[in-house]
């Protein structure tokens, strides 16, 4: 389709916008042109442009053009609403909008509503709404909670959808898509705006934010983002490599590489890693002290904000951080990224290496510090798919029903709705556009009556039908409920952690601090802390010093994506011959000259094995770079096929390139053998047998029946009000289990343990690809290069295919007691 | 006869009988003795707008229904949070089993959920004990309260349990009786409760409970 840019570019508001742009010496860029022209004809769409192009300002000054050429189809009240994934964004933004429209001359208000906006204000906004408005999808789920949502959007024309690429393939993002979904329906000339960075999937990204019969526009900018993308060389090559290990002696060479730099941002993937790395840092050079700071997603916000502003101003030399700084506003003065350890994916590392250099024609430097030298094939990998583009897909979450019930619930809330219209507005929907009847009357059942299950339930209202046949909720505490816990982010228990002389310090997982005593002593937020007491909910510290633990957060560890792991064994297959640019390969060359001699390089069509015999015993090592969680599915899959053969048991252990299967007795296994257990036939059945199903889709039912309603979720600070209503999914799991086993939330639970723990597509596809390779066997008497970081894992799990009494009963006859967790 | 384990145990100078119903039997003087029933809880969230299955309660009375049918009691003492928030439907449930068994004496110490009077506990046909009550040499309470040390005492309200290892890497939690030499804290009655596994005193010795029986851990 053509997008007439000539019709547009000689309108006034055009005029205006420009002018203003060449006052602060800006032009616009073509695809910011395109978007304006494409909006000004009344279409929807969806931009698509890396950091640091002014992708924010292609829509956002569309909509002030379009007012501007025919302010008399604008009625007073809210024009433009705004989602961005996280609050922090939005208050810069906001600031950047209210800017821009002071300096062009317009009238109009730009305010934020999240969780962070206080009550007064949010009242001021019910009464009197803004001309643009910044929400989150949690806050624009609570406008359409409240009673007077009509009045709110009663003038509304455009609502953007600000990185869209991070709501895709979420449950907020289905949030997104079923307000969306609500406001088409009810105000006909609303347009729908994406913006996105580059994805694997912009396509269905587009058809997924703006779903048929609508049709979208797709704006792609032709201005790329260069990055210069470094590795940091350690001094020697480990031939055999252990992870972690090599990652902190790398900290000479990075001090240097900060100093020369003006601001540096320290990516790493854990808390850990991030409080392990700022230690190191001024352990290494004092002078940083004070002009270093750490940043995760433990700490107070508020000491958060200041590293944000502090940032921003210059006046910070590094901040180390996790993936809490990946999004947000742009820090002007970082001019230097540096990732340590692997990033786990395309798109991530292209994410955070775009948060140094963020002019559009600047070059965006990062500097990659590998924690055990395999690593620094990844950079080769990293390089390769950077040059080609090939990022990863977000692929769409869909039949979320604990999604739809809240979402139901909502509505009903905000003045009801009537059954079948919004059913069919839920089938426009990408998420649910396989929705059946029984579906949907189960989900209404769910709300109305409780559930299937169970005979008497006077007492459940929490929607109930009114006079005028419109499903309503009408009792104020269930609505207060539902308000307080409206949202998909289900966070692990907290405890505030606090001085005992007061001040706040952060946040932390109950279970880590369920496992310390008083006097244990741990690290947070770059300090030595000791535990003094806890009480209701928080944990009182006192500054210490000395040895302490640093808690290992759940939910570190991301496993890598499968498009890495494609580069990567292209890379791996070409380093037996590295071309002269391939630098990482050269280096490494006496690593792979050792595994080459010890035993294989496997090709990019060969599949490796090894078994290695050492006098511990037998270790059974195979790499199919499919990442940390698909490889515990594979060796829990192994084990099972193996011990077919004859029984025997192993424990495992695994890391993001390959798995490793260990017993101490003898695992005979012949080339026939492999073959039958690497097959891909009764590939899902066998998953199924091997692994414990019922207890994954237990841990995935958590999360679910929090945001259907079933447990009200625990905030600190809060949890006395609702401390009568706590109770345990994993109770309600089995209940469901055992009486209602076609209940759609408990199906839930496991369609998502299959595609999110289990992946079966990738699963499919790894196999798939084995069988089609060689299988090359190899024994050795020693560790390989490639075995030996698998083999000194922490991360080691035993396997055990006997149930809970046997376990008991075996526990007890070896004389032994149980041993007690601290 | 339903799944009821025992195990056997001294305490106080009295021999007890621990279950893996969560509930203990006192053969000599034919009492079951059990605590923190929390019955109305599942109600209770359902009034709030949380669907919660009908089984929830339905499993909790009839585990007790066994229990009576299986060891017929002279009594059943009950040693607090009989009722989780008051009068509502699952009560009658409660109510339907002491008019089935009007042979069988129902004492109830109160604990901090208790809130109805005593005389709609009467009305239930409870007998409502005092704080501290005692048979024998054995007191009851409900164990919200500091108890003078040196006395045997039998108490509820905690809902203990441990943490046992059960591989390298991996523990589990079970409810369990706890008993020391003066203190036998019992597991909350209800399949539908919290587990606390920070209450467990140091030297005490653990009775975990599992789906087929018993089994003791030392702390």
């Amino acid at each position: 389709m053509s997008i007439s840019v000539k019709k547009s570019s000689q309108t006034d508001g055009y005029a205006i916008i420009t002018r203003w742009m060449a006052d602060k010496g800006n032009q616009p860029f073509s695809f910011q042109e395109k978007t304006w022209a494409a909006y000004a004809s009344g279409k929807s769409g969806m931009v698509v442009a890396p950091t640091g192009f002014g992708k924010t300002f292609s829509v956002f000054l569309a909509v002030l053009q379009d007012f501007m050429n025919q302010p008399e189809k604008y009625r007073a009240g809210l024009k433009l609403i705004w989602v961005t994934p996280i609050r922090s964004l939005a208050k810069d933004l906001a600031r950047a909008m209210q800017e821009a429209i002071n300096e062009i001359g317009l009238d109009w208000v730009v305010d934020v509503r999240n969780g962070d906006t206080d009550v007064k204000r949010k009242q001021q906004q019910s009464k009197q709404m803004p001309d643009v408005l910044l929400v989150t999808p949690e806050s624009l789920h609570l406008l359409l909670a409240q009673k007077a949502r009509n009045k709110f959007f009663k003038s509304l024309r455009c609502v953007a959808v600000d990185e869209w690429h991070e709501l895709l393939g979420t449950k907020r993002g289905v949030m997104i898509e079923l307000a969306l979904a609500y406001l088409r329906h009810n105000y006909a000339k609303l347009r729908i705006w994406g913006i996105t960075a580059t994805i694997g999937n912009l396509d269905q990204a587009l058809e997924v934010l703006i779903p048929a019969p609508m049709k979208g526009v797709k704006i792609v900018a032709t201005e790329k983002k260069k990055i210069d993308i470094q590795p940091v060389y350690p001094d020697e090559v480990e031939v055999l490599p252990w992870a972690g290990h090599m990652g902190g002696k790398l900290v000479e060479q990075v001090v240097p590489i900060i100093l020369a730099s003006k601001s540096t941002i320290l990516f790493t993937n854990t808390r850990g890693q991030s409080e392990m790395w700022y230690q190191l840092l001024l352990e290494a050079y004092p002078d940083f002290a004070g002009q270093i700071a750490l940043h995760h997603g433990s700490i107070d916000g508020a000491i958060r904000e200041w590293i944000e502003d502090a940032l921003s101003e210059g006046k910070l030399k590094a901040v180390v951080s996790t993936s809490s700084l990946d999004l947000g506003v742009d820090f002007k003065p970082v001019d230097t990224v540096i990732q340590i350890g692997s990033s786990k994916g395309v798109a991530r590392f292209m994410q955070r290496a775009g948060r140094s250099g963020h002019s559009p024609f600047e070059v965006s430097k990062i500097y990659v510090v590998p924690t055990h030298s395999l690593e620094l094939i990844e950079v080769a990998a990293l390089k390769e798919a950077v040059k080609n583009n090939t990022i990863e897909s977000r692929d769409p979450m869909v039949q979320t029903f604990d999604v739809l019930v809240q979402f139901l619930v909502t509505i009903a809330l905000g003045g009801g709705f009537r059954p079948a219209e919004l059913m069919t507005t839920m089938k426009d929907t990408h998420a649910f556009s396989y929705l059946t009847e029984e579906e949907w009357s189960w989900c209404l059942f769910f709300i109305t009556r409780g559930g299937q299950i169970g005979a008497n339930y006077e007492e459940f209202h929490k929607v109930v039908e009114n006079e005028e046949g419109l499903m309503v909720v009408t009792k104020r505490r269930i609505a207060m409920l539902h308000r307080m816990n409206l949202g998909v982010i289900v966070s692990e228990a907290m405890m505030r952690v606090r001085f005992t002389s007061g001040g706040y310090v952060g946040m932390i997982e109950e279970y880590f601090i369920s496992k310390l005593k008083a006097g244990d002593k741990f690290i947070l937020a770059g300090r030595v802390l000791e535990l003094v007491r806890i009480k209701e909910m928080t944990t009182y510290v006192r500054l210490s010093s000395g040895k302490a633990i640093t808690p290992s957060w759940l939910g570190g560890r991301l496993p890598l994506s499968s498009n890495l792991s494609h580069f990567l064994r292209q890379k791996l297959a070409r380093s037996v011959h590295p071309s002269a640019k391939e630098q990482e390969l050269r280096f490494l060359h006496p690593l792979f000259a050792r595994q080459q001699s010890f035993s294989h390089i496997p090709a990019e069509d060969e599949f490796l094995v090894e078994l290695i015999v050492t006098k511990e015993g037998y270790h059974l090592f195979m790499y199919p770079f499919e990442g940390r969680l698909i490889h515990e599915v594979m060796a829990a899959l192994m084990a099972y096929r193996i011990s077919r053969f004859s029984p025997i048991s192993f424990s495992m252990a695994m890391n993001d390139y390959g798995f490793e299967l260990f017993s101490d007795t003898e695992i005979s296994l012949n080339e026939d053998q492999l073959q039958s257990i690497l097959s891909a036939e009764n590939l899902m059945e066998d998953v199924l047998s091997s692994i414990n199903s019922t207890e994954m889709a237990k841990r995935k039912f958590r999360d679910i029946a929090v945001i259907a309603g079933m447990v009200v979720q625990t905030f600190p600070g809060a949890q006395k009000n609702n401390k009568s209503l706590q109770s345990s999914s994993g109770i309600i799991f089995q209940v469901l289990e055992d009486h209602d086993p076609q209940n759609l939330l408990l199906r839930q639970a496991y369609t998502e343990v299959f595609n999110q723990q289990l992946e079966e597509p990738r699963l499919q596809s790894a196999f798939k690809r084995i069988n089609t390779s060689k299988i090359i066997f190899r024994f050795a008497t020693g560790f390989t290069p490639l075995s030996f970081p698998i083999k000194v894992d922490s991360m080691r799990q035993s396997l055990s295919s006997e149930d809970l009494a046997t376990r008991i009963r075996r526990m007890q006859e070896s004389g032994g007691r149980p041993g007690k967790r601290r | 006869m339903k799944n009821i384990q025992e195990q056997e145990i001294d305490f106080a100078g009295e021999k007890l009988v621990l279950t893996n119903q969560r509930a203990l039997y006192w053969p000599a003087e034919n009492t079951i003795i059990l605590s923190d029933l929390h019955v109305g809880k599942a109600a209770h969230f359902r009034k709030s707008g949380i669907a919660l299955p009908q089984q929830v309660a339905t499993r909790d009375m009839e585990r007790l229904r066994d229990l009576i049918t299986h060891y017929h009691p002279e009594k059943v003492l009950i040693t607090g949070d009989l009722l989780h928030a008051g009068m509502n439907s699952e009560v009658a449930l409660l109510k339907d089993i002491i008019q089935e068994n009007d042979s069988c004496k129902f004492l109830l110490v109160k604990g901090n959920h208790d809130r109805l009077s005593d005389r709609a506990f009467e009305e239930l046909g409870i007998r409502i004990l005092a704080d501290g009550y005692a048979i024998g040499n054995i007191h009851f309470t409900h164990g919200d309260r500091q108890f003078s040390a040196g006395i045997h005492s039998i108490s509820g309200h905690l809902h203990p349990g441990i943490h046992v290892a059960v591989g390298r890497k991996s523990t589990m939690r079970f409810p369990c009786f706890v008993v020391s030499d003066t203190q036998l804290i019992l597991p909350a009655f209800s399949l539908f409760s919290g587990l606390d596994t920070s209450c467990v005193p140091e030297g005490a010795f653990c009775y975990a409970i599992y789906e087929d029986g018993l089994f003791a851990v030392s702390c």
